[in-house]
């Protein structure tokens, strides 16, 4: 006789798979930065200058990780690694703001920050356990201290938010991308289709690296591919549901 | 009463002379409720033989702990239903982060209304003229009979008698 | 020395005896209420010139230091510190942690140590209460530094938006901020309650401003029985109360660290590590302090005296003891436990090159410490427990930057990998040090820095009695 031992299942607030997702195959990435450079076009993130990025305070939201392997002059590169936003799930950024500047949305399933919320505490980006938040550390982006990017102002992009010092921000699966294909197709009475739209960053990787859409659907690319033999996420063991998946070892 | 009302001050150096001025004044018919000690150190109300003292301070420790427990659970478990946000996969309510925000709140009612009890009890603050005279902060113990005594020649005897530093008539003036 | 006569067999006389416990205790060697009310008073009144320069220097210090330097960062942005990625938290927060920590030991004094009864915190209870609160302004400052957009701090409060919605109660922030809030005002009411009493008094003695000033805060106290009981009533809630809170306080600043998912941070013995850590560095604060008293002010030598330096120093021996026992139970469960990113910043500690400071933090806060304090004659003399109040702040200091902007540099993405560089904000942390000593000085000459009635008190208390051939001290209840 044995008796059965009933373990009380314990429930996840948001399923496994989320809404929106990401895959970069890093077998593709040729490294070549058009991701980074698309991403700060369309996002409005200001260039820090030399010095500070050499110091740490680079702002772009998605950046190309270069390892390599070995002591010189026996070194050898590892594959490029695209970091961004995870899109967490169970972001650990989350809960940890006083002021909830970084909240989670029910609808798309996604990591949302709240500019005009943000007092600066920098708790989140602390908590990040892929360090993908940028700070605005000054007021990169005031043409009247910074009288060099007077012409760079021309080209913001007016969908996006310009943020100012002391606020702390991420990738955000280009959320302005997603309003406008989802505001389009609910005027012509259809559901958004599949490549339809894509993120800058996709957008503009030539090898195609990047795929972008919804990954609740079985049948759509990057679903498919986050399903691949080859998909792995970083750090799934802190139980941050992450929603990029990377393809390696190909 | 009134400030021009005068009433009786005697200041003692030490507690025993000042417990059995304080019998004595009893036994020639002064009630209890008319006499008030004033000293410069805390010295108990079983020292001196007197009726022991009411005071509300911790009933309005109890009183500000109560509403800084309900506080702490408005805070943590009715404001976030107000404007609902999911973070990090957690309840919207969830109860270990509450047990702290509750735990402080009960702190700080309780400590705030016992700060003001005092207030409270001892009328505080207080700029009113009093009847006083500057040596009890010398740690000396006064007895300031407030009714006007049976014989008041008598009473000032008995207590130079008992080894009273002083007896003088005092009026209320500003400390 | 008596206790050497008694060993060796010399036969001495009660007399002589009773002249050395006079000299060693304050308690034994009570003076009339009068005459020390008036060397109190007298100590607030004297101010030599190398006061008011002192004073000048400070204050110059925290118009440049404190206030102009907050004023450039806030309009240029929190470039100008050295905060970068990783090390989102630097000094800022190392001086928040340093100066809750120094705001623990005024709590402990005054209330673990009048809980328990101990009669020789009597004379220094004030002192030490007084660094509760001005550490914890410090702290306030040093936290609202450390903000991007410090004018919409009042975001944090309690208080809803214009659509009801209100701060976040499930980030460690939000409950520091309820936390320090309750203890900055519950230990500024427990400053204050026994002070009104010395108020009175100190009332009853001035005049021209400072009779004014003194008649408005003693609230019209006079020491009616009512008065007293009210009073002594609130005293004894308060002391009861304040332990769990200062406990609360310093295990939710631990909290900050322990909530977050990294190495190093993420452990479950940071609560009572940092509440011993911040007693440690508190404690040797007070010694500082009444070190500084003692020699500068006028008549502190009789009240504080070596028998009080002797009785601290034997609390700092334990406390030390017991912060090498938290951090090593910390650092052995970190090190046996084999995940790659702790042992990587374990060795970052170490072998990094601020490893130096990791050493001199042990040596600091233990080797130094515990090698001083173990004899008696050595912590009865004030120098030398200034001295070693001084290396372990310097040694707490360097834990809290270990374990904020050095440990940060080590998270689960080598690719961000960055060691921290100091910017303004060690401008803004000598601000808050000049601060913190300049309202101290001005409290020195605002408020009567000894309790006299609580002195009073403990010597009506305490008399000699005769055992046999020995004399001891006893010591009577009277509350």
């Amino acid at each position: 006789m044995t008796t059965e031992l009933k373990i009380p299942e314990y429930k996840l607030a948001e399923e496994e798979s989320g809404k929106w997702g990401m895959v970069v195959d890093t077998d593709l990435c040729t490294g070549c930065q058009a991701c980074v450079a698309a991403c700060a076009m369309e996002n409005n993130i200001p260039y820090v200058g030399e010095e500070d990025a050499a110091y740490g305070r680079s702002m772009h939201w998605i950046r190309t990780e270069r390892f390599w392997e070995g002591e010189y002059p026996e070194v050898r590169m590892t594959d490029y690694q695209p970091m961004l936003c995870q899109q967490c799930g169970h972001a650990p950024c989350e809960p940890v703001c006083p002021a909830f500047a970084t909240v989670h949305s029910q609808s798309e399933k996604l990591n949302l920050q709240v500019y005009n919320r943000c007092v600066g505490t920098r708790y989140c980006a602390n908590n990040c356990p892929y360090q993908v938040r940028s700070f605005n550390w000054r007021d990169y982006q005031d043409p009247r201290l910074r009288p060099e990017i007077t012409i760079l102002a021309n080209q913001f992009n007016p969908d996006v938010t310009v943020r100012r010092r002391g606020v702390m921000e991420k990738c955000t699966f280009c959320i302005q991308r997603i309003h406008k294909a989802q505001d389009l197709a609910k005027s012509e009475g259809r559901e958004v289709e599949d490549g339809e739209f894509t993120t800058a960053c996709a957008q503009a990787c030539p090898a195609n690296a990047i795929t972008f859409g919804r990954i609740d659907h079985p049948e759509t690319l990057v679903s498919q591919l986050a399903h691949s033999s080859r998909g792995v996420h970083h750090l799934e063991e802190l139980g941050t549901l992450p929603r990029v998946t990377y393809l390696k070892g190909g | 009463m009134t400030a021009e009302e005068k009433s009786i001050l005697a200041v003692f150096a030490d507690i025993d002379p000042a417990a059995d001025a304080i019998e004595q004044l009893r036994l020639l018919g002064v009630h209890d409720d008319c006499m008030n000690v004033i000293s410069g150190i805390p010295v108990t109300e079983a020292m001196l033989g007197r009726p022991s003292q009411w005071t509300n301070v911790p009933r309005l420790a109890l009183g500000g702990a109560i509403a800084g427990f309900l506080v702490g659970v408005f805070l943590s478990f009715i404001t976030p239903d107000m404007y609902t946000i999911l973070v990090g996969g957690q309840p919207f309510t969830p109860v270990p982060p509450a047990v702290i925000v509750v735990f402080e709140m009960t702190m700080l009612g309780m400590l705030l209304s016992t700060f003001l009890g005092v207030f409270l009890d001892s009328y505080f603050p207080s700029y009113r003229p009093m009847k006083y005279i500057p040596e009890i902060s010398d740690g000396k113990i006064a007895i300031l009979i407030e009714c006007p005594p049976p014989d008041e020649q008598k009473v000032t005897d008995l207590l130079k008698k008992l080894g009273a530093e002083s007896v003088q008539l005092t009026e209320a003036q500003h400390l | 020395m008596a206790d050497n006569q008694n060993r060796n067999g010399v036969a001495h006389d009660n007399g002589s005896h009773e002249e050395h416990f006079r000299e060693k205790h304050l308690m034994l060697d009570p003076m009339p209420r009068g005459k020390m009310n008036e060397m109190v008073m007298d100590a607030m009144h004297t101010t030599s010139w190398k006061f008011w320069l002192v004073f000048g220097m400070l204050a110059a210090l925290v118009a440049y230091a404190l206030f102009y330097k907050w004023g450039v960062m806030i309009l240029e942005g929190l470039g100008v510190a050295g905060v970068n990625r990783p090390a989102y938290w630097g000094i800022f927060l190392v001086n928040t942690v340093f100066w809750i920590g120094i705001s623990h030991a005024g709590t402990f004094i005054s209330a673990i140590l009048r809980v328990f009864k101990a009669e020789y915190r009597r004379p220094f209870t004030r002192a030490a209460e007084l660094m509760t609160t001005f550490g914890l302004i410090q702290a306030g400052f040093s936290i609202f530094m450390h903000m991007g957009r410090v004018w919409l701090s009042y975001w944090l409060m309690p208080i809803p938006n214009q659509r009801e919605l209100w701060p976040n109660f499930h980030s460690p922030l939000s409950w520091d901020l309820l936390a320090i809030t309750t203890y900055l005002l519950g230990s500024t009411m427990y400053l204050f309650l026994p002070l009104i009493p010395d108020l009175a008094m100190a009332r009853d003695r001035s005049d021209g401003w400072r009779k004014t000033f003194y008649k408005v805060l003693a609230l019209g106290f006079r020491g009616t029985e009512g008065e007293w009981v009210h009073l002594r009533n609130a005293m004894n809630i308060f002391a009861f109360a304040i332990i769990p809170v200062m406990f609360s306080v310093h295990t939710i600043v631990s909290w900050d660290f322990a909530m977050a998912t990294r190495p190093g941070w993420s452990s479950t013995v940071f609560g009572p590590y940092f509440v011993i850590g911040a007693l440690h560095s508190g404690m040797g604060a007070v010694v500082m302090v009444l070190a500084v008293v003692r020699g500068t002010m006028k008549n502190m030598k009789y009240f504080i005296r070596p028998e009080h330096f002797e009785a601290i120093g034997k609390l700092m021996l334990i406390i030390s003891m017991s912060w090498g026992y938290f951090f090593f139970n910390d650092y052995l469960v970190q090190w046996y436990g084999g995940d790659k990113w702790t042992k990587q910043l374990l060795h970052w500690h170490e072998a990094g090159p601020m490893g130096w400071m990791w050493f001199a933090m042990l040596l600091f806060n233990v080797v130094i410490p515990w090698g001083v304090l173990w004899n008696r004659k050595w912590r009865s003399m004030p120098w030398l427990l200034f001295t070693v109040g001084l290396l372990i702040n310097v040694g707490m200091w360097f834990e809290r930057y270990i374990i904020i902007p050095i440990s940060l540099t080590i998270n689960r993405m080598p690719f961000t990998w960055r060691l921290y560089e100091p910017g303004i904000e060690v401008w803004l942390g000598i601000g808050t040090l000049a601060f913190f000593i300049l309202l101290y000085m001005a409290a020195s000459k605002l408020i009567p820095l000894i309790p006299v009635w609580e002195v009073q008190e403990g010597q009506m208390a305490h008399s000699l009695k005769k055992f046999g051939r020995e004399t001891v001290v006893t010591v009577s209840e009277l509350e």
